[in-house]
């Protein structure tokens, strides 16, 4: 590896377990004498609860428990943390689900019903009332811009003299850019099934992206050790982002099975999922930007202001790319954020660098307008060739060559570039294109392998998989290592009490369990030498010049297998290099005159993500970062009605995941190229580069169909119409 | 009586009052003070599984299935709460995703807002209905070497679902197939491997 | 949801004897937005009365039209040969609606009984006259994006969901109910009602009465038929506004002219006006235009819908349009 061999396309190694429907989701393990947990939730979003009423509920028939503020057990772990958050730029509160009688957020739990069915904790859970001393609430971001704070992460950056450059450039341009709250929506509704197995012997069946992370955050609330914690998490329903932290309902239902006695699963609604597993945060952004007239940028200014809870600071990397994308002398970025009465955001797909893209990438197709250069050509004038915010190199960066791909498959070139030229019949047609960017990141990881006496590898990392296909690219990487015959390969995940890895998260997976796996075989194959065997032709024998067999040495060394751990992680090159993977989106749109529907009629997506270890589940994950992209771009908006503080489309009804009738073919394309120092197969992440810029595209291209820039994401019909 | 028992007799809302109510005490013709008396004495538990549940005759995946449930148990939650066929998957519960899709009598439908009991003599197919012993259905083997899909959740439905979209006559085009799946949401947006994979299916013309 | 009992009747009499009895009970067909009404807690009936037994589901020619029974499900409707050759607009709205697995569950007469999708109505937290009477209504002054701009009142602005019905009113149908008091028969364009101060009543039926029929009469107008649903998504969303043409052209003129929006009012819109003004004018999108602008007259925005009053006259001169030149489907 790490070299040009392309990788075979392989079928999930997983597959014939998702397809059969066998494949284990948390909430479907079988447990002798499980229970069922309802969340109630709050219908103001900023008070206390006066009283609460839950006499009906417990004396529904098959209920075994109503916990409120008033009764619920208490989490050591909690207690034990300061009840104050007053240092964050968020303020000074702290959100306890079920810890005290405040309401900080509308849809916020107040009770949790536990019953011996499904049904009669449904029905239970409706019969408990409350009432509320209501306060004012604050919802809207756009009114309390006044109590924007810079976080701690993400301060201010500046390189060059920013503040005139923008505006003295011979040309400039000015505008907002507004993305409304997305919800991650995984298909699989978010939950836990918690069993106590003794006093201090937890097991969950939990929906995460990191097994160890759920883990910790458990033994951490329950003050036992973290051994104690079983987390099982094989097959995860999606995340997006959502599982990168464990909930505090999840805790909350572990603390109610624990007192209770029983095994307790919650499955959480699609309305609650609104609420209370985090969201892209409603941000609005300012660029600024200034040209010379041959298309050289002299300026950027980007400033970005989010939303956060009132009792967390949630920040994310929205102006990050701003900052290195292009080759600018002056540049100035700003963020922050604004404490709500809301649910805390977090991570989604892309996450903040989606939002910051969505802006930066029109901002660039608005300034090749106004300078009258090709938006390629200008994207090409303004490359950088080193890492202007690092100043260092890049460890790779095929952009040039993807540009030139990419517009080579869409037909680019071909077009007519002034805006509203092009007609297919009644429809406007559009192209447009737009960059994005990510960092290639590397965690530490750990694996084991053994190798048994009948030739099969197994592979464990407490890794998981939420559907991007890790086990398939780990046996990929272990089988490009190793020699060895797919089909005797397996890789164990979703365990938490397996060798240790990071969450699923930044597109890191792959370079950093996959590193571990690298490593591990490599360390296997050196072992297997020393006992003078190798893996050969798809299976372990004796090296030339020995006779004994693998199960013959084995038996001599008293073992049934060869077994090694090995961790893993980046060295200097992590700090000498500036690593990111890259894509380049191509969309063509129609769009309707009259009625403002704009449809994606054709995708070409590149990804320079360095050598591509496993090409077919890499395509999917470039097809479904695209489908996120075209829900971002067109339909998708979770509207707060702030009278109320409350969620008005917290349904898959009502608020617009893209369906298989928005979605074209989409045509994905691999630079493939490792990239020397990212890790030792070379690869760079995929999932965020896929949708990251993709809403840019999309808008960019609506530009080009219509001459009408949008500048407020999702673009639906009535925005096109009151353009 | 008191207030508060008053109260939600009148409202519907305790275990008296539902008891009182419900008239299938009666057609088990069972004396209402006696039921009452029954719940006083803490034996509602019991006598509410006996008569507020139903029994319930259907064939799913070719076994005939005798279970006894209330009302409000719906199909979805049948499968996966009571019979453990858990590949029928939960997405929003409200016929909004379709991931619950499942065959009665042959035509596709959304087990969520299907009440169980209105199943009474069909024939119920779920995703783990649809290979035979190791031999996967078609349709299976082509989401799998079309990878139609990534974490999986949302895919018996879109299988269930693909099946039925052939069988309909709706597999004519690729435009044709993403109208007639647009009732199967796939949040990893795998639609396009979806549509080669139908498309593959309908090409090679094999029984399903 | 809280407990009912259920039964399961075989002839109409029994059903309607068991809902007129008692006014806790209700019919029970396809369920698609009963169930869901009773997840969501906006309505809890004591005992269901499923009627999906009843031989209710039979489509035929009759002398004057077709008779398609009230329990024939959307999909057999839309895919009938009869209903696509003589009214290819009730096959493509109902195409048009929904997903085909709530297609095949959902039928005529509960397609009909559909309440509206307002998030108002839906979220028992919200306030809302048609849910909860005098609570007020959540979505004057609130997200009333997909709210109607035709026939609201001061206490609701919600509209009615279906794609179907704007057909059938477009179509002139004929609903047979059977109650207490014996069998009667409702034009289409009156079944349903404007919200008025008594929005939490969708519809004229009367308390136990059954659907048991629509009846649809043979039309000049199967030739040219378009039904155009705009949304925001391209499938498996209501509609922010829909338009269902059908017309009889002869040498571009209009002989016959049908035409009904969806999305815009508490009931299925009937363009009456409009097909006034084009009968026996030329199919030119001037006539188009004109005629839309008629019928736009009472139009009235209720905030976030203000793009409807754009929308709404585009779309019916584009489903006009589109009718015209798509002939025969």
């Amino acid at each position: 590896m790490g070299t040009d061999k392309k990788s075979e396309p392989l079928n999930r190694v997983d597959g014939r377990a998702k397809v059969t429907g066998k494949a284990k989701y948390f909430a479907e393990f079988e447990v002798p004498g499980l229970t069922y947990a309802v969340m109630v939730t709050s219908t103001i979003t900023r008070g206390t609860i006066a009283t609460i009423d839950t006499k009906n509920a417990e004396r529904a028939p098959g209920v075994l428990a109503v916990y409120t503020h008033l009764n619920m057990p208490a989490i050591p772990g909690w207690a034990d943390q300061p009840n104050s958050n007053a240092k964050l730029p968020s303020g000074g509160e702290k959100y306890r689900m079920l810890g005290s009688n405040k309401i900080l957020f509308n849809g916020q739990p107040i009770a949790l019903v536990v019953a011996n069915t499904l049904e009669r904790a449904q029905y239970a859970a409706s019969l408990v009332t409350a009432s509320y001393n209501k306060t004012e609430h604050q919802t809207d971001l756009l009114k309390n811009t006044q109590k924007a704070a810079m976080p701690g992460r993400f301060g201010d950056y500046t390189r060059g003299e920013q503040k005139e450059a923008y505006k003295t450039a011979p040309v400039t341009i000015a505008a907002d850019y507004t993305i409304p709250v997305e919800v991650h929506n995984p298909m699989e509704l978010a939950g836990i099934l918690a069993i106590w197995e003794g006093e201090d012997q937890l097991k969950v069946y939990a929906k995460t992206q990191g097994v160890k992370a759920t883990q910790r955050t458990l033994a951490g609330a329950f003050k036992i050790p973290e051994k104690n914690v079983q987390v099982h998490s094989e097959f995860v329903g999606g995340g997006f982002g959502m599982g990168l932290r464990t909930w505090p309902q999840e805790v909350a239902v572990a603390a109610a099975a624990r007192q209770l006695k029983k095994p307790v699963k919650l499955v959480m609604t699609r309305q609650q999922m609104f609420s209370l597993v985090g969201h892209r945060p409603y941000t609005v952004q300012h660029i600024s930007m200034g040209a010379d007239k041959d298309g050289q940028l002299q300026g950027i200014y980007h400033e970005a202001t989010a939303e956060t809870a009132s009792y967390d600071d949630f920040t994310e990397g929205t102006v990050a790319m701003t900052r290195f994308m292009y080759a600018c002398p002056n540049v100035t970025t700003k963020y922050r954020i604004v404490p709500l009465d809301r649910g805390v955001p977090i991570w989604m797909r892309g996450p903040g660098e989606a939002t910051g893209a969505f802006a930066l990438e029109s901002a660039i197709d608005e300034m090749a307008y106004k300078v009258n250069m090709d938006p390629l050509d200008f994207r090409v004038k303004n490359f950088a060739e080193t890492d202007p915010e690092k100043n260092k190199p890049f460890s790779s960066n095929n952009l040039k060559e993807a540009y030139q791909l990419g517009s080579e498959k869409i037909g680019w070139n071909k077009r007519d570039r002034t805006p509203g030229s092009m007609k297919d019949g009644e429809w406007l047609v559009g192209y447009g294109m737009s960059t994005g960017v990510f960092g290639a990141h590397r965690g530490e990881s750990t694996c084991r392998a053994q190798l048994n006496a009948d030739g099969t590898l197994i592979l464990q990392s407490a890794t998981s998989d939420i559907g991007p296909g890790t086990s398939t690219a780990m046996v990929q990487i272990a089988h490009e290592v190793t020699g060895l015959s797919i089909n005797k390969i397996r890789f164990e995940l979703g365990d938490a009490s397996l060798p240790p890895s990071g969450s699923q998260g930044g597109s890191a997976t792959v370079s950093s369990v996959g590193s571990a796996v690298f490593d591990t075989c490599t360390a296997l194959k050196a072992l297997l030498a020393e006992a003078g065997l190798a893996f050969e032709e798809g299976t372990v024998k004796p090296v030339t010049g020995k006779t004994a067999t693998m199960q013959q040495v084995l038996a001599t060394q008293n073992k049934t297998f060869f077994e090694v751990t090995k961790s893993s992680k980046g060295g200097a090159e992590q700090d000498k290099y500036s690593m990111y993977s890259f894509s380049i989106h191509f969309a063509e749109v129609r769009v309707h005159p009259h009625t403002g529907v704009v449809r994606v009629k054709r995708v070409v997506t590149v990804a320079d993500s360095g050598r591509i270890v496993s090409p077919k589940t890499a395509a999917s994950q470039m097809i479904g970062g695209v489908t996120g992209g075209i829900g971002m771009a067109l339909t998708e908006e979770a509207v707060i009605d702030h009278r109320f503080g409350r969620f008005v489309n917290n349904n898959l009804g009502d608020y617009h995941v893209p369906v298989s009738a928005d979605v074209p073919h989409i045509e994905t394309i691999f630079i493939d190229k490792p990239d020397p120092y990212s890790n030792p197969m070379g690869s760079k992440g995929m999932g965020e580069i896929a949708l990251i810029g993709f809403s840019a595209a999309v808008a960019n291209a609506v530009y080009h169909a219509t001459g009408k820039r949008i500048r407020e994401l999702p673009i639906t019909p009535d925005k096109i119409l009151s353009a | 009586m008191d207030d508060q028992l008053r109260n939600e007799e009148q409202n519907g809302t305790s275990r008296r009052s539902f008891l009182k109510q419900t008239s299938l005490m009666t057609a088990l013709a069972l004396a209402p003070e006696t039921v009452l008396k029954a719940a006083e004495s803490g034996l509602d538990e019991k006598i509410a599984a006996a008569i507020e549940t139903m029994p319930l005759n259907v064939v799913i995946n070719g076994v005939k299935q005798s279970v006894r449930i209330e009302p409000r148990v719906t199909l979805l939650d049948l499968l996966r709460e009571r019979l453990q066929l858990t590949g029928t998957k939960k997405g929003c519960d409200h016929g909004q995703c379709g991931a619950c899709t499942v065959h009665i009598d042959g035509e596709r439908v959304n087990a969520c807002l299907t009440l169980a009991l209105t199943t009474e003599g069909r024939e119920v197919t779920t995703i783990e209905g649809l290979a035979h012993g190791d031999e996967l259905h078609p349709m299976q083997e082509a989401f799998l070497e079309h990878d139609g899909f990534q974490c999986g959740y949302c895919t018996p439905g879109q299988i269930m679902s693909a099946i039925c979209c052939i069988r309909e006559g709706h597999a004519g085009t690729p435009d044709e197939v993403r109208e007639y799946m647009s009732g199967n949401i796939c949040r990893c947006g795998a639609y396009s491997n979806i549509v080669d994979a139908i498309m593959d299916v309908k090409q090679g013309g094999k029984k399903i | 949801m809280k407990q009912f009992s259920y039964v399961r009747v075989t002839s109409s009499d029994a059903a309607i004897a068991a809902v007129s009895k008692d006014k806790s009970a209700t019919f029970l067909a396809g369920g698609t937005n009963l169930v869901d009404l009773m997840k969501s807690g906006v309505t809890g009936p004591e005992r269901l009365v499923d009627i999906n037994r009843l031989p209710l589901t039979k489509i035929e020619a009759t002398k004057t039209g077709l008779h398609i029974g009230a329990l024939a499900k959307n999909t057999t409707v839309a895919e009938h040969p009869l209903v696509i050759k003589h009214f290819p607009l009730l096959s493509l709205a109902l195409k048009a609606g929904a997903s085909p697995q709530l297609r095949n569950m959902a039928t005529v007469g509960g397609n009909m009984m559909q309440r509206t999708r307002c998030h108002y109505f839906y979220d028992t937290a919200m306030p809302c006259n048609k849910r909860n009477p005098g609570s007020g209504c959540g979505a004057i002054g609130g997200f009333n994006r997909m709210h109607a701009i035709f026939g609201a009142s001061d206490k609701c602005i919600a509209v009615h969901p279906s794609d179907m019905c704007v057909a059938l009113t477009a179509l002139d149908a004929v609903v047979t109910v059977r109650g207490p008091k014996g069998e009667r028969t409702i034009p289409f364009g009156d079944f349903h009602r404007l919200p008025g101060d008594t929005p939490e009543v969708d519809n004229t039926l009367q308390r136990g009465e059954l659907i048991t029929a629509v009846d649809i009469p043979f039309n000049e107008v199967a030739g040219h038929a378009h039904y155009l649903k705009v949304r925001d998504r391209a499938s498996y969303a209501f509609a922010l506004v829909s338009v269902g043409a059908a017309l009889s052209l002869k040498d571009n003129n209009i002989s016959d002219v049908r035409l009904a929006m969806g999305g815009v009012a508490h009931k299925p819109w009937r363009l009456k006006e409009a097909e006034a003004f084009l009968k026996g004018k030329k199919a030119t999108v001037d006539n188009f235009q004109e005629a839309a602008r008629i019928v736009m007259g009472p139009a009235k925005s209720q905030g976030s819908n203000e793009f409807k009053l754009t929308l709404a006259p585009n779309t019916i001169v584009e489903a006009l349009k589109l009718a015209a030149a798509n002939g025969n489907i």
